[in-house]
């Protein structure tokens, strides 16, 4: 990563939904810069507006006020140039796994062949050669997010948005996905922006831990998570970086009552 | 009923030991076989020229097929193909327009609000109240395949909207980051999703348009229909005959369903939908 070059940048962001008569404040005052190539993790407390924040920068919610620069332009509605992770997978269960994950060629209308080459690479790397022609409904679960996030990379988008990409998963699983995210991420070289509950997993992960705090969510503080991977889950560093974490999380949600 | 009883014995046949489907298919034998029993003790016990016991109705059957009936002129076979085919008409008819009705009305807003009440007016009316006016308007041919149109109409309709609307919105906002624009959004995810609803609609349609077929038939029919030789069987007082009209009109009943059910099953599949 070089980290000199800004690819996504959160300037004033404001998103409040209406409720009734009232309105509910998800996201206030929020600011960020996402450098090329990094790692960041957003994490906070249920209902702290941090999946309304990934949604906002894919363009399927518009920000109240404020805005999100990718690469120096406004963001105005959802587009292929941002991939999409998401918790419950979205696979089409009428489509195979090539065809999933070339669903945003398609609609870009690239010719058949190199559709073919682009989705073999993919597959190729998150390890699901041999499934090509399986319909979701014959995998299990991680896998079904292997081919979630081959999808979301095919469209060779400038960041990747991952919302609690692994939640769905068991324990196991999840350490697994982990570990073959970062392999992933390592050779594309890609922007990530990877929301979750989890400290661990976002410490295990991360370049960038952002603490969100509940309603309105804000950004409480970041941490930044510079030693080399794989992190050792069971390190002194690893425990004491999670154990300050989880403190910061703990006086959110005393402080929320 | 007929279609759930018969989805259960297709699950006991489609049992996979060996062991299992043997006792099944016995099972079945045995239920049929008492059927019968029970039909020809009653109509022993009560003997009446307009119940006749199985025997004279299987008798009447073959015969039907075999020899022109003198009081309508043709085969069975012919008052089959006369069925099927306005069976068939009215379904193609319903099924044409029903279709991408239900796609606009579930899709976009206007045509909703703007079809809903006319579509309401016309629901509660039974096919069959229509039958006069047909055949006033669109003759003898047309005229009985009208109430089938409409009995197939309205399930297929209200499924496909249903359908639409039932679209996960997840699988939208997947498609929107993907790059679908409104277009792509209605071709490439709100199409397939719809089509097992599409698939129940044919499968509750099939059934009221058989009603619906055999009931204009018994109005008024001409050049043969199961429905017309049932109604002037019972006429002439033969009632065995009448009978075997019934039976028939159960076998193509159970045959539709089962080719309905297998196409629906072959779609799911090749949609990967099991």
């Amino acid at each position: 990563m070089d980290g000199n070059e800004v690819v996504l940048s959160i300037k004033d962001l404001h998103k409040s939904f209406r409720k009734g008569d009232g309105e509910l404040v998800a996201i206030e005052d929020f600011n960020l810069d996402i450098m090329d190539g990094e790692f960041v993790c957003v994490l906070g407390p249920s209902g702290c507006g941090k999946t309304t924040l990934l949604r906002v920068i894919a363009g399927l919610e518009e920000p109240t006020s404020g805005k999100i620069l990718l690469k120096n332009k406004e963001i105005t509605g959802p587009g292929s140039d941002r991939g999409m992770v998401f918790q419950e997978f979205g696979l089409f269960p009428w489509r195979t796994v090539r065809k999933n994950i070339e669903f945003g060629l398609e609609i870009r209308k690239i010719p058949k062949e190199e559709r073919k080459t682009i989705s073999d690479r993919y597959i190729d790397l998150v390890g699901l050669k041999g499934f090509e022609m399986s319909h979701p409904d014959e995998l299990s679960g991680g896998m079904k997010q292997r081919v979630g996030i081959a999808r979301a990379l095919a469209n060779d988008p400038a960041i990747l948005l991952m919302d609690e990409p692994f939640g769905a998963l068991d324990a196991q699983t999840r350490n697994l996905m982990q570990k073959e995210l970062l392999r992933i991420w390592s050779e594309m070289k890609k922007t990530v922006v990877f929301i979750t509950h989890s400290v661990d997993e976002a410490v295990f992960v991360a370049d960038r831990v952002v603490v969100m705090s509940a309603r309105p969510g804000k950004i409480k503080s970041i941490f930044d998570v510079e030693w080399e991977r794989p992190r050792d889950r069971g390190g002194v560093e690893f425990a004491s970086l999670r154990k300050k974490i989880l403190a910061e999380l703990e006086r959110e949600t005393v402080s929320n009552r | 009923m007929k279609s759930n009883a018969f989805g259960r014995l297709r699950k006991l046949l489609s049992r996979d030991s060996e062991r299992g489907l043997m006792k099944s298919a016995a099972i079945v034998l045995v239920s049929l076989v008492a059927f019968v029993l029970v039909w020809w003790a009653l109509s022993s016990i009560f003997p009446s020229e307009y119940f006749p016991s199985p025997y004279k109705v299987g008798v009447a059957l073959v015969d039907s097929f075999q020899n022109p009936d003198p009081n309508t002129g043709v085969t069975m076979w012919q008052h089959m193909s006369k069925s099927l085919v306005r069976f068939l008409l009215g379904f193609a008819l319903a099924f044409v327009i029903a279709l991408p009705l239900g796609l606009l009305m579930g899709f976009f807003k206007i045509a909703e609000n703007f079809s809903r009440p006319i579509v309401e007016v016309f629901r509660p009316i039974p096919p069959m109240a229509w039958a006069p006016f047909f055949f006033i308007v669109a003759g003898v041919f047309w005229g009985p395949i009208m109430p089938v149109l409409l009995g197939v109409f309205f399930p297929v309709l209200s499924n496909v909207i249903f359908g639409v609307k039932s679209v996960d919105p997840l699988f939208l906002d997947v498609a929107k980051t993907q790059g679908a624009d409104r277009l792509t959004l209605f071709k490439k995810v709100i199409l397939p999703s719809a089509i097992p609803y599409l698939m129940t609609g044919i499968r509750i349609g099939l059934g009221i348009g058989w009603m619906c077929i055999v009931a204009a038939e018994m109005i008024v029919a001409f050049g043969g229909g199961v429905g017309l030789y049932i109604s002037v069987m019972s006429q002439v007082g033969k009632w065995d005959y009448m009978f075997a009209g019934m039976v028939v009109i159960a076998a193509l009943g159970i045959l539709t369903v089962e080719v309905s059910g297998y196409v629906e099953r072959r779609v799911s599949k090749w949609m990967g939908m099991k």
